[in-house]
């Protein structure tokens, strides 16, 4: 409260322009940092939909061209595998023998049969094929075959092996899982009547077959039957078990297509004997690549928030700085009485009335009304020039009677104001106001207006005390003004000190 | 001025934490992918075995892709002819003791190992048994484990027809012909058979049949008593005709004994000991009172060997190590190739409690047996032994004479 009452009667104003000011920047720059942010958010949420849209696309793309090159490498494969067992026909003697004739002679048909085994052996030589003999329909095999077979299919190896032909154009057929075991495939081709040509090689094979590019790892390859069995998976432990449901309906019936949903991205492929080429994928595997992007655009739209808010204090600062002291110059002037250099009422009266309103429990001000007694006639007869003099050094005076604890304002056009604070410590207030009054009008008792001093320049002062008096700016002034006119009323150079009984009535 | 230093720090920290650079450098770099091959022969087991291996290789060195190529016995030998006759071979393969001889006569066929010793834990073997693979003073494969005709006797069916498990020729033949063609005294393959006639015509004739430098000691006559004896196998019922051979009907009881590698003890009995029939190795059947292992040989079971043309010798060098000495191979091949001569393995083993079942005990006869004669790298010629097939073949379908199959074979022998 001193300080706002100091002497100094422009600190208010620029005190309350700075705080102004001050508020006026925080506003711009909040208002401009939200405005950048939301930009920046939506900027933001555009790129995210593109990049989601773009992603799924190109992903959906690779994963149905990875899908076709893996259908094709398989069907090169088992094409491969039927061809080198095609070539047992260029032999008659291994495509026409049959070891079910009992009456043959026993040292012909050994030797026969070493034949076809070398001529089988050397057929296979350069594949992996865990078998590649023939089997009779005894049962009776040549060739290379592996105890794994011979333990599995027993005494029914010419019949099982007999029934997994379903192609009738060729002759032939592929087969996997025979009794629940998915270790080897197995490709059968009848020769003649009474044998058929049995080839196999381990499914770990297809690691080879299924090798796809780096990068693509999170997609797991697979290859099933017509009953959605897993022949062989990119993760071991699917192998020969049925397909997971959420695959097999969405891939059902499907021949050739890729489909991306929330939960899966898969492409299908058929191939072979109904066989199915599957490369799939979480989808939400798929697009960690792109939340990756996004985590990396949200730090990139936070840095560029930041920046965007440190820009903006910067700008506004070179922006407000010219503009302040330009609007502080205008602002003091507006709320000053430039021919005194006094508060004019406006801000006398904002000043007065926000100190009241702030005030606390025991705090205490006296409100002084001056008005100059006859100037009117100083008017009228030495012109307005030595009248405007006449307020000039009015104003002096009081700035030197108040150099600090008041405020001083003109507040009408001979009229002056004083809002004085009461120290706390002095229990008799009224004792205090008159004396203050009573300095007052000594300090105006041998003024003139001329150097001939004839007319003098004296003040009726009327005063009134907060809060004794008035709780408001209003009723304080009102009230100090009725003590005035009790003055004038009473011969003039004199002050009255409000109180009830001052009715102030004219 | 220092407004425009702090908007260019600005600047270059949003650069910074947006990870921006005017330097166009590769994001990622990747270690050269090598490619190796590998190259084995054998059966189900060992082929599932060997790829699961490979599988844990590839993740332990993941910048090394391995790929196999693999066949049953039958073939392998063919398939690595062609290969090494057209320098496409293995990096990495698995070779027969016979073949350092047949393909690197001066050391120079395969890579010499020693030149990447850091890579191989060659301390896991002693001298004698790398020994086996040196050749010109060049190390050029490393032996797996020893291996030896092993004599396997179904103990049960000795036992249900009163028999005791035969120590001698004539033991055999009398088991014959109490178990009346019911079943085979013993089975074995070709190369087993011809391993067993050899054994009995040493025997007879004090002879070697033949020595490392593949100088043939036999005669006509020596040859003519390993045809007659044959067909006497095979006529008087002791064994089946090896072309009928079947080795489910192990299982199924149909033979009361077997000659089989030392190696294949598991492979081939496992099914008949499941199906509650006791087995042992036995003594090798003896006349004269020699002593067991006479006439018998031993022999490196199978070895690794690096390939003369690779390009990266290193990183076959590791994969050969991994193969050799490393406990996940242990673990995954046991005994399967006989008992491993690396002592880590074998170490591994024997701590796991793995060192037990068929070819441990064949193992432990071997022992028993003292030192048997090393293997003369000739010895074991697919072709030669599908002749002397042929030539008892022709005998015993009456198609030939004795005699002049027999001289057949000792000028085929003896041909320089």
């Amino acid at each position: 409260m001193l300080d706002r009452m100091s002497g100094n009667i422009g600190n208010f104003v620029k005190n309350r322009n700075k705080r102004r000011m001050s508020s006026l920047k925080l506003a711009m720059t909040l208002g401009y940092t939200v405005v950048m942010v939301a930009v920046i958010i939506i900027i933001s949420t555009l790129v995210f939909n593109k990049t989601d849209d773009i992603l799924k696309t190109k992903v959906s793309n690779m994963n149905a061209a990875l899908n076709v090159q893996m259908k094709l490498n398989m069907d090169s494969y088992l094409e491969r595998l039927e061809a080198t067992g095609t070539l047992v026909f260029a032999e008659e003697e291994v495509y026409s023998y049959s070891a079910t004739d009992d009456t043959a002679d026993s040292y012909e048909a050994i030797n026969t049969e070493d034949n076809i085994s070398d001529e089988l052996y050397s057929l296979c030589i350069m594949e992996n094929f865990v078998d590649f003999c023939i089997v009779y329909s005894n049962n009776h095999t040549v060739g290379k075959i592996s105890n794994g077979t011979n333990e599995l299919f027993g005494s029914r190896i010419y019949e099982d092996f007999s029934a997994m032909i379903n192609r009738d154009r060729t002759n032939d057929g592929w087969s996997a899982g025979y009794n629940d075991n998915f270790k080897r495939i197995y490709y059968v081709k009848r020769i003649n009547d009474n044998a058929v040509l049995v080839t196999s090689f381990y499914t770990s094979e297809l690691e080879n077959v299924f090798k796809h590019p780096g990068g693509i790892e999170d997609i797991t390859v697979r290859l099933t039957d017509k009953d959605n069995n897993v022949i062989y998976s990119s993760i071991d432990e699917e192998i020969g078990s049925r397909l997971e449901n959420d695959i097999a309906e969405r891939i059902d019936g499907q021949i050739s297509s890729t489909i991306i949903d929330n939960d899966y991205l898969i492409s299908v492929n058929s191939c072979g004997d109904d066989w199915k080429v599957i490369c799939s994928a979480p989808t939400e595997i798929i697009l960690k690549e792109k939340n990756d992007v996004q985590f990396y655009i949200v730090i990139i739209a936070i840095a560029l928030s930041f920046v965007a808010f440190l820009t903006n204090i910067l700008l506004s600062r070179r922006i407000s700085e010219p503009v302040k002291d330009t609007v502080e110059t205008l602002a003091l002037k507006a709320s000053m009485d430039l021919l005194t250099g006094l508060y004019n009422k406006k801000t006398y009266e904002d000043i007065v009335s926000e100190t009241i309103a702030n005030s606390s429990d025991g705090d205490r001000y006296c409100m002084l009304i001056l008005d100059l007694d006859n100037f009117k006639g100083i008017n009228d007869n030495l012109g307005h020039a030595v009248g405007d003099k006449v307020l000039a050094e009015v104003g002096n005076i009081l700035r030197k009677q108040y150099r600090s604890g008041a405020y001083i304002g003109r507040v009408g056009g001979d009229e002056f104001s004083v809002m004085l604070e009461i120290p706390k410590k002095l229990s008799d207030t009224s004792e205090f106001v008159k004396t203050k009054c009573a300095k007052l009008c000594d300090a105006f008792r041998n003024n003139y207006a001329d150097s001939e001093k004839k007319y003098k320049v004296s003040v009726s002062i009327g005063a009134a005390s907060f809060p004794s008096d008035a709780q408001s700016f209003q009723t304080l002034y009102a009230n100090a003004d009725k003590a005035l006119y009790v003055s004038k009323n009473s011969g003039k150079d004199t002050f009255s000190i409000y109180s009830e009984s001052v009715t102030g009535d004219e | 001025m220092m407004k425009r230093k702090l908007l260019v720090m600005l600047i270059l920290m949003v650069f910074a934490a947006t990870g921006c650079s005017a330097d166009n450098a590769p994001v990622e770099t990747v270690d050269e992918q090598i490619e190796l091959t590998l190259s084995w022969w054998g059966n189900d087991a060992r082929h599932e075995y060997t790829l699961e291996a490979v599988k844990q290789f590839e993740k332990l060195y993941p910048n090394i892709d391995v790929k196999c190529s693999y066949t049953e016995w039958s073939g392998y030998q063919t398939r690595s002819d062609v290969l090494m006759r057209s320098d496409t071979e293995a990096d990495v393969m698995l070779i027969n003791y016979a073949w350092i001889e047949k393909y690197s006569s001066d050391g120079s066929g395969y890579y010499d190992l020693y030149k990447v010793a850091d890579s191989i834990g060659l301390e896991n073997f002693d001298e004698y048994e790398l020994s086996f693979g040196v050749k010109n003073e060049k190390l050029n494969a490393i032996p797996i484990a020893m291996n030896t005709q092993s004599f396997y006797v179904n103990k049960t069916i000795y036992d249900s027809y009163g028999l005791s498990v035969p120590k001698t020729w004539d033991d055999m033949f009398e088991a014959a012909k109490v178990m009346n063609g019911e079943v085979y005294p013993i089975a074995m393959t070709a190369k087993s058979a011809f391993f067993y006639v050899v054994a009995y015509a040493e025997q007879e004739s004090g002879k070697r049949f033949m020595e490392q430098d593949s100088t043939v000691n036999f005669s006509v006559d020596d040859f003519r008593t390993m045809i007659d004896f044959y067909c006497r196998l095979i006529n008087e019922k002791v064994m089946p005709q090896v072309e009928y051979f079947d080795r489910k009907e192990i299982g199924e009881g149909k033979y009361a004994g077997c000659l089989a590698w030392l190696s294949d003890g598991s492979a081939y009995f496992n099914k008949a000991i499941e199906n509650g029939y006791e087995y042992v190795v036995a003594d090798y059947p003896t006349m004269n009172g020699v002593s067991s292992g006479t006439g018998w040989y031993a022999k490196p079971a199978t070895m690794y060997a690096v390939s003369k043309n690779t390009v990266h010798p290193q990183q076959a060098a590791m994969l050969l190590d991994f193969l050799l000495n490393s406990d996940e191979m242990a673990e995954l091949q046991a005994t399967e190739k006989g008992i491993p001569l690396s002592t880590a393995a074998r170490e591994y083993l024997s701590e796991t409690g793995k060192l037990e079942g068929m070819q441990y005990k064949a193992f432990e006869k071997m022992q028993e047996n003292g030192e048997l004669a090393v293997l003369s790298p000739y010895f074991e010629n697919d072709d030669m032994i599908d002749e002397f097939r042929s030539c008892c073949n022709a005998v015993l379908f009456d198609k030939e004479t004795a005699e002049s199959q027999a001289q057949y074979l000792y000028d085929l022998y003896t041909k320089k």
